[in-house]
């Protein structure tokens, strides 16, 4: 039987700004993820540093050591891979006042 | 002898499909093909109405809870889960997307439970609003009905905290509104709060158990004609309701959605806390 292989879209075109992240996304079936966060729109101010989160429950969270640079320009991609993880992802970052970015992250994942 | 193979067999035995199984899935195979309904637009996202931007996919889920571990499904480890987000009347929508091949009786029948996120150590059982599921039908281009149907069906849990616990239906749709500069793509939300009816004695209430955490499976069967495109019979676990009195949303055919037999399942929040959906499996059936 052929493993497991789907593409999730978990963000689409939301204005991120002060704190924010993807909504939890369950893939504890999966070996391998990846996620990509496109800016669908020009940025607004300084792109910050993105990262990954993982979770015991769905409701708390801790960081899970990938960073990625948020990207700068219009249809810039970031790209963050992981293959050891439990069974919550998501991704968060946090912009400076006045900064954001209009994005879409999708998850990729493989079992 | 039919009937005896369904019954000895574990997967199908839960089920009383029609004659020909169409579809399915126990989400122990991945998604099933239950993706993300995405709302239309045209050259631009944010032309999308509100109620289909805030979807987002479906999930593999053993339905894992931070007091007791993975719950898991009725036969295999997953179920697919709905989740909207925590915000008060948030919804979220999956959908299976088909055509027919005879306009005869279709069949669905869904193991299903429902429950909000366990942000609380309350017993919660007025924070999910609806769960519900809906069909998305058009007749095919020859036929001289010229109709697409869609049959509404939720189950009212609670409304701004007053728990219902009710089978309701919707006759009406949104205005349409048009889409982009082009005028070829038009929108309209159909799970709007607004027009939702009573479905006659549909008051049920249905197993929920002690603890945000704790899940119980249920039964529902929803059947319905496309020849006449009535519905003809609904039943959860032990009820079966009367549906003589069901209509569904009816607007004249679109320019290219013929034949179309289309599966929605959907989740709504009554709070600001996110409402979840499992379903262990789905059998779609049909008599042709």
């Amino acid at each position: 039987m052929l493993p497991e292989n789907i593409t999730a879209v978990i963000t689409r075109n939301e204005c991120w700004s002060g704190d924010a992240a993807s909504e939890p996304y369950e893939a504890g079936w999966a070996h391998e993820a990846v996620f990509f966060i496109r800016a669908l729109k020009p940025p607004v101010g300084a792109a910050p540093k993105g990262w990954v989160e993982i979770s015991p429950d769905g409701m708390h969270w801790v960081r899970e050591g990938t960073e990625f640079a948020m990207p700068s320009e219009q249809d810039g991609v970031a790209v963050a891979r992981l293959n050891a993880f439990g069974n919550w992802l998501r991704v968060a970052t946090h912009f400076a006042d006045g900064a954001e970015c209009t994005v879409l992250v999708t998850l990729h994942l493989k079992a | 002898m039919r009937l005896g193979m369904l019954r000895a067999d574990p997967a199908l035995s839960r089920f009383d499909p029609l004659p020909r199984i169409l579809s399915f899935d126990d989400f122990s195979r991945g998604h099933c093909g239950w993706s993300q309904l995405v709302g239309n637009y045209e050259d631009s996202l944010d032309v999308m109405l509100p109620g289909f931007a805030q979807h987002s996919s479906a999930m593999l889920s053993t339905l894992g809870h931070w007091d007791a571990g993975s719950h898991g499904g009725m036969d295999s480890s997953y179920a697919l889960k709905i989740a909207t987000k925590a915000k008060p009347g948030a919804q979220n929508v999956a959908i299976k997307r088909h055509t027919f091949r005879k306009r005869g009786p279709i069949r669905f029948e869904i193991f299903f439970t429902f429950k909000p996120e366990a942000t609380e150590l309350k017993l919660s059982e007025t924070d999910v609003r609806s769960i519900g599921f809906l069909f998305d039908l058009q007749c095919g281009d020859r036929d001289g009905d010229g109709e697409r149907v869609m049959p509404h069906l939720r189950f009212l849990n609670a409304l701004d905290g007053k728990h219902l616990q009710k089978w309701q239906y919707k006759r009406e749709t949104t205005v349409f509104t048009a889409i982009g500069r082009e005028d070829k793509t038009v929108s309209h939300y159909h799970l709007a709060p607004e027009g939702w009816l009573d479905l006659p004695d549909g008051e049920q209430r249905l197993c929920y158990n002690e603890i945000p955490t704790k899940v119980n499976w249920s039964y529902m069967r929803f059947d319905f004609d496309l020849a006449s495109m009535k519905a003809t019979g609904l039943q959860c676990n032990d009820r079966n309701f009367d549906v003589s009195g069901f209509e569904s949303i009816r607007i004249p055919a679109m320019k290219n959605l013929w034949c179309m037999l289309n599966f929605c399942l959907f989740a709504e929040t009554d709070v600001a806390k996110r409402a979840f959906l499992y379903v262990d499996s789905i059998c779609i059936s049909g008599d042709f």
